[in-house]
């Protein structure tokens, strides 16, 4: 037990499958107090399923998991200390908001003066103090998901859990409602743990990401080392918009890369690589330095170019018909089917092995 | 500019007077029979025998007919009171069972319970007629022939497979994440069916109320066969002897009067629960 000790949340080897089939294979995970965790994945990758065994709503195959020192594995939702925040709000319809608010309060029994107290001090946090006599119906989305957030804040958990809270607001609404978690996270200080498919709300809202694949954690870490220091190409691929190149290359020996017949100087500290070995030679787009005259560089055909305002995205081909996305910050378009030169820093270079392990 | 505006106007209002007309034509239709039963029901003794033309009363209201049905059977009072009692019992009964059993088909992984779902809904399809020697031979093991628990039990039993199936359908239309948002706030079992997942299925509970009321009130062949006993019919078993008349001799009056009786029920609890058929009472639980 002693690994179950400590503040925060602990899972401890945790699985879960739903008749054969396993969804999570052995998961240990450790979220310390106060901290705001994301998790991120494709769907499917059991992100959901991860957070629904951590409110309690679904059973826990194998393994412990422990809040604030304590082992809740088997306890109900409500025993937890948690409160969850649903990707479809999950107000209770026939109710006014006030009493949405106060349902948990009203369920463990507590005094009517100390559910009001409490209702209203929510309220107030999340400015829907003139929206406490309507019901649910009778709010737009965000106004609903305040609410959402709100019944949780009444409860005072130790842990909040947030299911894709904002996929159901249009993009600006998100924005702001982002905003408004950093500002609550900030404000009340507990253990956040928020899941997600969205990279924008991982990237700013965490302190830690743990991206998931195939119910296996792939990498955890602070949004920067996710971002810059992918472990492997999948956190590689999936982190970042538009995602990371990932071109097949070799391995040529004394710090050298080929790619596309031509060879990019890379040094890299462990020499584990043998020479003529397929690696997968990564670089992101914004990395890329594009040259419109020929240089000292790899050549490329541009086959699609998007025009995002600040910047422009070019979707390109190199010699050997690998596909190439760099960003071009230039004050002119780019015409189709022209040809590039592009270059980058051996800094940002990113060098897997063939089976997708980062090569350091 | 003015003309064209005055001619819009003016087609408007015929568009409204005929769709308004076309609605008033057709309830007149329908409740035409009801309001010349009730007329007719308060005419005097002495036009009971007589064509009923014109159906409302000509000489003054009187409760004549009333009067002499309650010379049937062992009185109106009687037969209504038994009937009240078996149908509000069957009402009860089936709500309660029904909304358990929704409750479990709709949310509950047990083996076989497809199987058993069909099994329950194919029992519709055998008609009760058919089964009602069996019932008979049930219910006299039971000790309950001739009783009204007995004559509510198979009422029930009768309206249960079109119950849970009604049910199991609004327990499936209610979101999963309201009911899991209720066990994080600590709602559990009785408490969480009461206090959360009934207000968002009653009309799923009125609708299958509302049925099983009115089958059980207008129900005849079981309520026949199954009690004996003069003071133990409902209404409809009445109502089949004052249909019958006495030596030949029908009197319509008194007939009138036993349809009054019988259907102002079924208005009454038509109309007080027809309002939980508000549509959009999910609205706003989720997206």
């Amino acid at each position: 037990m002693n690994k179950m000790a400590g503040t925060g949340v602990v899972l401890a080897d945790i699985r879960k499958s739903f008749g054969n089939v396993d969804v999570i294979h052995g998961v240990n995970l450790t979220i310390a107090e106060g901290s705001f965790v994301v998790f991120v994945g494709p769907s499917g990758c059991g992100k959901s399923t991860l957070l629904r065994m951590i409110a309690g709503l679904e059973e826990v195959t194998d393994g412990e998991i422990a809040i604030n020192g304590r082992d809740v594995t088997d306890l109900d939702p409500s025993e937890r200390g948690i409160a969850m925040v649903f990707q479809s709000y999950a107000l209770y319809p026939h109710m006014s908001v006030r009493d949405n608010l106060g349902f948990g309060l009203k369920m463990m029994r507590t005094k009517a003066e100390e559910i009001d107290a409490r209702v209203n001090s929510a309220a107030s946090i999340l400015k829907i103090d003139h929206l406490l006599d309507r019901r649910p119906g009778q709010l737009s989305g965000g106004q609903r998901q305040r609410v959402a957030i709100g019944r949780a804040i009444v409860r005072k958990p130790d842990v909040f859990l947030f299911d894709e809270p904002l996929s159901n607001l249009d993009a600006e609404l998100r924005v702001s409602m982002r905003i408004e978690i950093a500002r609550l996270h900030r404000e009340l200080g507990n253990t956040m743990i928020y899941v997600t498919h969205d990279q924008t709300e991982a990237m700013t809202l965490a302190d830690n990401i743990v991206v998931l694949r195939n119910g296996r954690i792939e990498q955890q870490g602070s949004p920067r080392e996710v971002y810059e220091n992918p472990d492997n190409t999948f956190v590689a691929g999936f982190i970042g918009s538009p995602r990371m190149n990932l071109l097949d290359a070799t391995w040529s020996g004394d710090d050298y890369v080929e790619l596309a017949g031509q060879k990019i100087r890379s040094p890299i500290a462990a020499q584990t690589l043998q020479e003529g070995e397929k690696i997968t030679f990564g670089i992101r787009p914004e990395n890329l330095s594009v040259m419109e005259n020929a240089g000292e560089a790899i050549p490329a055909k541009v086959d699609f170019a998007e025009y995002l305002g600040g910047t422009q995205y070019l979707y390109c081909q190199l010699d050997d018909g690998q596909p190439l996305v760099a960003e071009y910050r230039a004050d002119h378009a780019v015409e189709t089917g022209s040809k590039i030169w592009i270059q980058c820093a051996a800094a940002d270079h990113r060098i897997f092995d063939v089976g997708g392990s980062r090569v350091r | 500019m003015i003309a064209s505006r005055t001619r819009r106007a003016r087609k408007a209002f015929r568009g409204q007077i005929a769709y308004h007309g076309a609605g008033i034509a057709i309830a007149l239709f329908f409740l035409a029979p009801l309001f010349i039963t009730f007329l007719a029901s308060f005419r005097h003794g002495t036009q009971a025998r007589q064509p009923a033309i014109p159906p409302w009363p000509t000489d003054g209201f009187s409760l004549d007919s009333y009067r002499s049905l309650d010379t049937f059977g062992a009185g109106v009072w009687q037969h209504t009171v038994n009937s009240l009692a078996v149908s509000l019992a069957t009402v009860v009964l089936t709500v309660v069972v029904s909304l358990l059993a929704g409750y479990g088909f709709s949310r509950y992984r047990f083996p076989l319970k497809n199987v058993l779902f069909v099994l329950i809904i194919a029992t519709l399809m055998i008609p009760f007629q058919s089964i009602l020697t069996p019932l008979f031979i049930i219910l006299a093991k039971l000790g309950l022939s001739n009783s009204l628990i007995g004559l509510t039990l198979v009422y029930v039993t009768l309206q249960l497979p079109f119950s849970v199936f009604m049910m199991r359908n609004a327990f499936d239309a209610v979101p999963k994440e309201i009911e899991e948002a209720a066990r994080i706030d600590g709602a559990r079992d009785l408490r969480l069916l009461v206090c959360v997942l009934l207000p968002l299925v009653l009309p799923g509970v009125a609708t299958v109320a509302i049925f099983a009321f009115l089958n059980a009130w207008n129900e005849f062949l079981a309520a026949l066969v199954l009690l004996s006993s003069n003071e133990k019919y409902t209404l409809p078993v009445l109502m089949m002897a004052v249909r019958a008349g006495r030596l030949g001799a029908i009197n319509w009056g008194a007939v009138q009067a036993g349809v009054a009786v019988m259907t102002i029920p079924c208005l009454i609890v038509f109309l007080l629960l027809q309002r939980y058929y508000m549509r959009g009472l999910m609205a706003g639980a989720v997206k």
